[in-house]
């Protein structure tokens, strides 16, 4: 799974774009993750313009 | 339960015209947009071309203009070697997308096209295989609404065509991310400003867009997996020069995706499905540019679904009308456009000083209307002295 940091996050929806299963919803302002779709490929990591995003390798949950 | 002829997901430049569109041939319209206001937050350059005004039979209104703009200022790694290019291409506006979007979206309503913002869609209905509605949260309560066709037109994320089951998912390689800040106290003239360097923005290019007076949108692009991120880059190029950008005060931070990879064509339809604009890809692969091209697409996408939507021939068969005149129209240009970016992402920054001191304003003009072969044999003697170059060129001809 997936943690945004939601006070760098300028909700561009760059990770939601390259998620190949649509584990990513920008909702307004805000990233809702899936971490159970999640399979942790990192693409939304590398994707993010504003370093953002940090991937907690094979955790469904915080 | 509503029932519509077409039913567009996104109001952004595409959504809006396909709205337009599909309302004037006579279909019932709903428009959705996840936003409570559209064309916010900004997530681009925001520069537009004169041309396309005339070509989609669009006014500007002059509210949606931040500035207008001759020319175009291209600038080689090192600094050294400037081009500048001013014709009828160059020429148009760096506009306020706040202000843009909703003009447009104020011309599907007044076209007759329902509009619904501050409303997601957050799944498609799907039916035997055919896309035949959406649902939505409306102003926080579950909806659906039921249509012959939608037009998936919901830029960088392209989540509709995606519970659609069209493939639209942005490889990174074939991605572009890109930050830029709003800027006061940059010093500019009526031109877009180009930088090219692999250093400073692998596989993109930094801009300097002005946007009245002393302000500027300061923004970096890269293509796709190069790290660390965007911002990184931008910071980095305001930091290493302070002569230009030293008393320049941020009040504004934009970003977003800029899918680059082959605009999609047949991919982009499926039964009762049609994606168009950002979310299909369409996206000059050069300079990145998609809010015109979103709107031409948008045009084909509404007309094509509200004749077919009329007549109940939504399948797929039917709706492919839509990437035939796109192939006609738009797909040979930019395929051109990618074979020339291709070529300048193996350029280092030491080929792009040596190309740029050999070419002029015609030359660029020439590259950029795909006339490869006439500039390339204009670099003959260049390119026998750099082998590597003339691997990379020839890949034009």
């Amino acid at each position: 799974m997936i943690e945004v940091n939601k006070n760098l996050c300028i909700y561009c929806g760059a990770c939601v774009g390259v998620c190949p299963v649509l584990a990513n919803r920008l909702r307004e302002t805000w990233i809702e993750h899936d971490p159970q779709k999640c399979i942790d490929c990192a693409s939304c990591v590398k994707a993010c313009p504003m370093a953002a995003i940090t991937l907690h390798k094979g955790k469904k949950s915080l | 339960m509503e029932k519509y002829d077409v039913i567009v997901a996104g109001c952004g430049p595409c959504g809006a015209m396909a709205a337009r569109a599909a309302a004037k041939a006579g279909a019932k319209v709903l428009a959705i947009d996840r936003r409570k206001e559209l064309g916010a937050p900004v997530r681009c350059g925001e520069g537009i071309g004169l041309h396309w005004m005339e070509e989609l039979g669009i006014k500007m209104n002059p509210k949606a203009v931040s500035a207008e703009i001759n020319g175009s200022l291209l600038i080689s790694p090192d600094w050294t070697r400037k081009v500048m290019i001013k014709n009828k291409e160059t020429k148009g506006f760096v506009v306020d997308r706040k202000v843009f979007d909703k003009e447009l979206a104020i011309e599907a309503g007044r076209c007759g096209a329902d509009i619904l913002v501050h409303s997601e869609i957050y799944d498609v209905i799907r039916e035997g295989g055919k896309t035949c509605g959406v649902k939505a949260l409306v102003d926080g309560k579950k909806q659906e609404f039921r249509a012959e066709a939608v037009i998936a037109a919901d830029g960088g994320e392209s989540t509709v065509a995606r519970l659609a089951g069209l493939n639209t998912v942005a490889s990174l390689y074939d991605t572009d991310f890109g930050v830029e800040y709003e800027m006061v106290n940059v010093e500019c003239e009526d031109l877009i400003e180009v930088y090219f360097s692999n250093a400073d923005a692998p596989r993109g290019y930094v801009w300097i867009f002005p946007k009245g007076k002393d302000v500027a949108n300061v923004g970096v692009g890269i293509g796709g997996l190069h790290t660390p991120n965007a911002k990184y880059y931008l910071d980095k190029w305001i930091r290493a020069h302070p002569e230009r950008l030293g008393k320049a005060k941020t009040v504004a931070i934009k970003g977003g995706i800029i899918p680059v990879g082959a605009p999609m064509t047949d991919e982009a339809v499926g039964e009762g499905i049609i994606a168009a604009g950002t979310a299909a890809h369409q996206v000059d692969p050069i300079h990145g540019g998609g809010i015109c091209l979103a709107m031409e697409a948008g045009k084909m996408a509404g007309e094509v679904a509200a004749k077919n939507a009329l007549a109940k021939t939504c399948d797929r068969a039917h709706l492919l009308e839509y990437a035939e005149i796109y192939k006609k129209v738009r797909a040979p240009k930019l395929m051109k456009r990618l074979k020339l970016r291709k070529v300048l992402e193996k350029l280092s920054d030491d080929d792009f000083n040596a190309v740029f001191a050999h070419l002029d304003d015609k030359d660029i003009d020439n590259l950029l209307k795909s006339n490869f072969a006439a500039v390339v044999g204009k670099m003959s003697r260049l390119l026998l002295n750099r082998p590597g170059l003339l691997k990379a060129m020839s890949a034009l001809l």
